[in-house]
């Protein structure tokens, strides 16, 4: 197990290089001046030049890159040219936040999913499995923004029970002091990933059940509740733990839709203001958390098999 | 709508105008990137009419104290609390933020009028002399919130700082403050004596210059270090560099700005009492202040990320006192009205167009005829845009003063609905009369190549389409729909417009200033551009936008006799050149005119002094507010 970690924990830092790489490369292809997206319209030759001179934008970009290395093994993701603050401190400041809603709505969607698929595969076409199966086509359908929207219409708007922001505060404590902030951002994302986790669970369940130990279980005479939490949960869970994996990078990134509809300043509103303004150094910083979080996220979930499937922790699947 | 947030924060980083542009930006609604999921929460919202630019004044007895809450537009939070950002500054806003601690020499907008607001300035007297090339500035016996009393060596303190350090000054325009200081002297400690390097017009030197100039805490600032002494390093060049450094770096700190000793020491009507890094921060009164202490004990800011969002907080009846509704959600006044809250639509001072770049190499020849100007902006039905697109919240955009915002700057031309009114046929007659075989739904093309007075003119040649490609900022559906107008319309005349839409960012990148001596390719591949409007400051010159070597002008216009009107302007003393200055203006199109359309602003009923609103500060003047019951 020892060996398989560190062979997938070089491929990560490996993979993590690339992108860096491929991202730099990349960002500089794009036609415009990061200047005058920075200063505007009306920018003088004057400060167009400072911009570049302050920024290190006159120099031939393999120098450029060569900088941004050096500044990266000292901790320095740059400074933002729109935000005027180290890309590390804007990430540092945004990324609990996003952890904190994004986390809480895949925990509650896969805690709700799991139950609800095993319990769609156990009544497998019957009236109760083709009602939860339209609900859960039917939120799969629906974009987060319109799901945002209609919470707001309803328990913002009519009933004024929940405020139609997230929690304004900086900071994770301050967030919590204001609970009732962040049902409805946290619903609409959990509402958003339930019924993709519980489609593949039901389906994953239904595959295990037509399995022949489980004859086998119950002909033991193992209580059906037993062989459900034992055998079938254990075993259908494989793809939900590929999602969770693929999920990972999601919280990192941010949900720019539900950040702007919320009001709340997270990863994904900063990704996105950055890529429209041509803000390199935040570019660059969060596609490096990101790719660091998507190989982590799937080195957890090769871990989480190998746990789950001892077939693949001894090499043999 | 065509003026979106992100884009008038843009325009607030064009320099000199960013504490104009940048209040007014607040005021501006627009850029709804979910705009359609305004649908899903639009109740039965009906449209109701909104009140001027003078609103209506709550009635009530006024209540000392309260909390106000202010609604900021996405990209507003401040990064920089010393108060003169450097040239690398993108961020607009900051100037509204420090403006409430350290206010300018000249305060701009006075109530509802385009006028100087003598109560909020920080100087007594302002007195022309040697041909209106000196200035003799009387300082308001005012104090620092330490005690200590304002004085002439605060601006001296300003004016060595930005000597030493321009051009890293964001305000920095070459020939003005501080270049065109000859010298400055201190007779006394409440009196400066500018002697400028030629006459100026005191208008708009007062109107234009001295409201961008703010004085600083000579006495609590001018140092090099946190640790070290204040003393006079500004008065060496290498001193105020280091003070300039010193200061940026302080100012820089966000985790320091409500503790950091210098920025306790304010001017203003108000200090700064908290602030996060997420555009969320809170002024209390300065209890010191010379002027009139504010009435509310706290003002809160509060930025949204969107339109959208910051619509839902209103509805929702939210603690917002003030927020801005996007042009595109008039029918949400009766349900904003029902939850408490008056609205009323404020003009812009700004002027709105599309740039037309002369040096481009396919469509040059073509926007350099008059004719061909003329003809494409006889086909733009601005009244009905005003009308059907911004249900009459826009200036019409007669020519390059906006009559409602400036109604005293107007010239009785524009006033009349400008020298192009609305008039297919004419364009039709002016295209075939020079040549043209004009072809209605489809694009016309040049049959008589030549320079002569029947022919296509200079550059144009045979079977040449009239055909452009028009670049506009993305992101508001009432632009969208302007332009769209705009293009349909154009049909009529066979001008065959091709629409693209950018977020600003992404256009400004690629927009660079074309003139007769440059215009690579690589920047000056624009056709017609439309990003929004360039704000005015209290005198609205058209210097550096549509003289020839304007800074601002991009497109490359020239013309000797608007260069000559421009500088009488801003040289001379006589109103009639004004006149003259913007009916050149206004017939010659360096631009072709469309609408601006209005902030509106929605306000608490019972917030007291909101209206009538500031057009220089997009309407946010807290210091005036009170509450009542």
């Amino acid at each position: 197990m020892t060996s398989y970690l560190a062979r997938r924990a070089a491929q990560a830092i490996v993979v993590v290089i690339g992108v860096m790489i491929v991202t730099f490369i990349l960002i500089h292809l794009v036609p415009g001046s990061a200047a005058r997206a920075a200063l505007g319209v009306h920018a003088t030759s004057t400060r167009i030049a400072i911009f570049n001179t302050t920024y290190g934008l006159d120099k031939p970009v393999y120098i450029q890159f060569a900088d941004y290395v050096g500044q990266l093994f000292r901790g320095n993701f740059g400074i933002s040219y729109t935000l005027q603050q180290p890309v590390s401190t804007l990430i540092t400041q945004r990324l609990p936040g996003d952890i904190l809603l994004l986390g809480v709505s895949t925990v509650l969607a896969v805690a709700i999913a799991i139950p609800l698929g095993i319990y769609q595969a156990v009544k497998r076409n019957r009236l109760s499995d083709q009602l939860l199966d339209g609900v859960s086509f039917t939120l799969y359908t629906m974009p987060d923004f319109f799901v945002a929207f209609l919470l707001i219409a309803l328990f913002a708007v009519q009933l004024h029970v929940f405020p139609p922001e997230a929690p304004q505060a900086s900071n994770l404590g301050g967030m919590l002091a204001d609970p009732g902030a962040l049902v409805l951002p946290i619903a609409t994302l959990t509402v958003s990933n339930l019924a993709g986790f519980s489609r593949y669970m039901r389906a994953a369940a239904i595959d295990v059940l037509a399995e022949d130990f489980l004859r086998t279980a119950r002909a033991k005479g193992l209580p059906e509740r037993l062989v459900l939490a034992r055998h079938v949960l254990r075993n259908s869970i494989l793809p939900i733990v590929t999602l969770i994996g693929l999920t990972f990078p999601n919280i990192v990134a941010g949900a720019v839709i539900v950040e702007t509809v919320f009001s709340y300043q997270g990863m994904g509103l900063l990704f996105f203001q950055a890529a429209t303004s041509h803000d390199y150094p935040v570019l660059l910083g969060t596609t490096l958390i990101i790719g660091a979080a998507t190989v982590v996220g799937n080195l957890g979930a090769d871990v989480a098999y190998g746990i789950l499937d001892p077939r693949i922790r001894h090499g043999n699947a | 709508m065509r003026t979106s947030r992100r884009l008038a924060v843009t325009a607030a980083k064009a320099g000199v105008k960013a504490r104009t542009t940048a209040r007014a930006a607040a005021a501006i609604a627009a850029t709804a990137v979910v705009a359609v999921g305004i649908a899903a929460c639009s109740g039965s919202g009906g449209s109701s009419a909104i009140g001027s630019g003078n609103g209506t004044a709550a009635t009530g007895q006024k209540i000392q104290g309260g909390t106000v809450t202010v609604a900021w537009p996405d990209g507003s939070a401040p990064n920089l609390i010393f108060p003169l950002p450097p040239a690398t500054n993108t961020n607009g806003y900051d100037l509204n933020f420090t403006q409430m601690m350290w206010p300018y020499l000249v305060a701009e907008g006075d109530g509802g009028q385009s006028a100087i607001d003598p109560k909020e300035s920080l100087y007594s007297s302002l007195a022309w002399s040697n041909g209106d090339q000196t200035v003799t500035i009387k300082l308001k016996p005012w104090k620092w919130s330490d005690g200590v009393s304002i004085t002439s060596r605060d601006f001296t303190f300003v004016y060595n700082l930005l000597k030493a350090n321009v051009p890293n000054w964001i305000g920095y325009t070459q020939g003005l403050f501080p270049d065109d200081v000859k010298s400055v002297q201190t007779p006394n400690s409440a009196t400066i004596v500018l002697n400028l390097t030629r006459s100026y017009n005191p208008d708009f030197y007062a109107e234009n210059v001295l409201s961008q100039i703010p004085l600083l805490p000579q006495h609590a600032w001018d140092k090099t270090s946190v640790t070290g002494k204040v003393g006079n390093d500004d008065e060496t060049t290498a001193g105020a560099k280091a003070v300039w450094n010193f200061l940026q770096k302080e100012g820089g700190d966000m985790s320091t700005f409500t503790t950091n000793p210098l920025w306790k020491v304010v001017d203003g009507p108000f200090t700064l009492a908290s602030f996060n890094s997420d555009g969320n921060y809170t002024y209390v009164p300065n209890k010191n202040f010379s002027g009139t202490v504010p009435a509310m004990s706290k003002v809160v800011n509060e930025q949204f990320t969107s339109d959208t969002s910051e619509l839902d907080a209103l509805r929702a009846g939210s603690t917002l006192t003030v927020g801005q509704l996007p042009q595109n959600d008039v029918s949400q006044i009766a349900i904003l009205k029902s939850e408490g809250y008056d609205v009323v639509n404020q003009p812009i001072p700004g002027v709105a167009g599309t740039l037309l770049n002369f040096y481009n190499a396919q469509t040059g020849p073509l926007v350099r005829q008059l004719y061909i100007r003329q003809a494409m902006e006889d086909v733009t039905d601005r009244p009905q845009i005003v009308s059907k697109i911004y249900d009459g919240y826009a200036d019409p955009g007669n020519g390059p003063v906006p009559t409602t915002a400036f109604s005293q700057w107007s010239s009785p031309l524009e006033k009349s609905g400008g020298p192009y009114p609305y008039d297919p046929a004419k364009a039709v007659s002016l295209l075939k009369a020079h040549g043209w075989k004009v072809t209605p739904g489809g694009t016309s093309t040049c049959q008589s190549p030549g320079t002569g007075a029947t022919e296509c003119g200079a550059g144009i040649t045979k079977g040449e389409q009239l055909s452009f490609q028009l670049l506009y900022s993305a992101g508001t559906t009432t632009n969208d729909e302007m332009e769209a107008a705009i293009q349909s319309s154009s049909e009529q005349a066979g001008i065959k417009l091709s629409l693209k839409s950018e977020p600003f960012s992404t256009l400004a990148s690629t927009l660079g200033q074309c003139t007769a001596s440059s215009h690579p390719a690589s920047t000056c591949g624009w056709q017609l551009v439309d990003y929004g409007y360039d704000p005015y400051s209290l005198y609205p010159t058209g210097n550096s936008i549509f003289n020839t070597d304007g800074v601002n002008n991009l497109g490359g216009y020239s013309s000797p006799e608007e260069d000559t009107l421009i500088n009488e302007t801003e040289y001379g003393s006589s109103a009639k050149t004004f006149d003259q200055y913007e009916d050149y203006t206004a017939e010659q199109l360096p631009w072709l005119w469309v609408p601006l359309p209005s902030t509106i602003q929605v306000y608490k009923s019972n917030l007291g002094g909101f209206a009538p609103l500031n057009p220089f500060s997009g309407g946010i003047n807290p210091e005036d507010w009170y509450f009542t019951k």
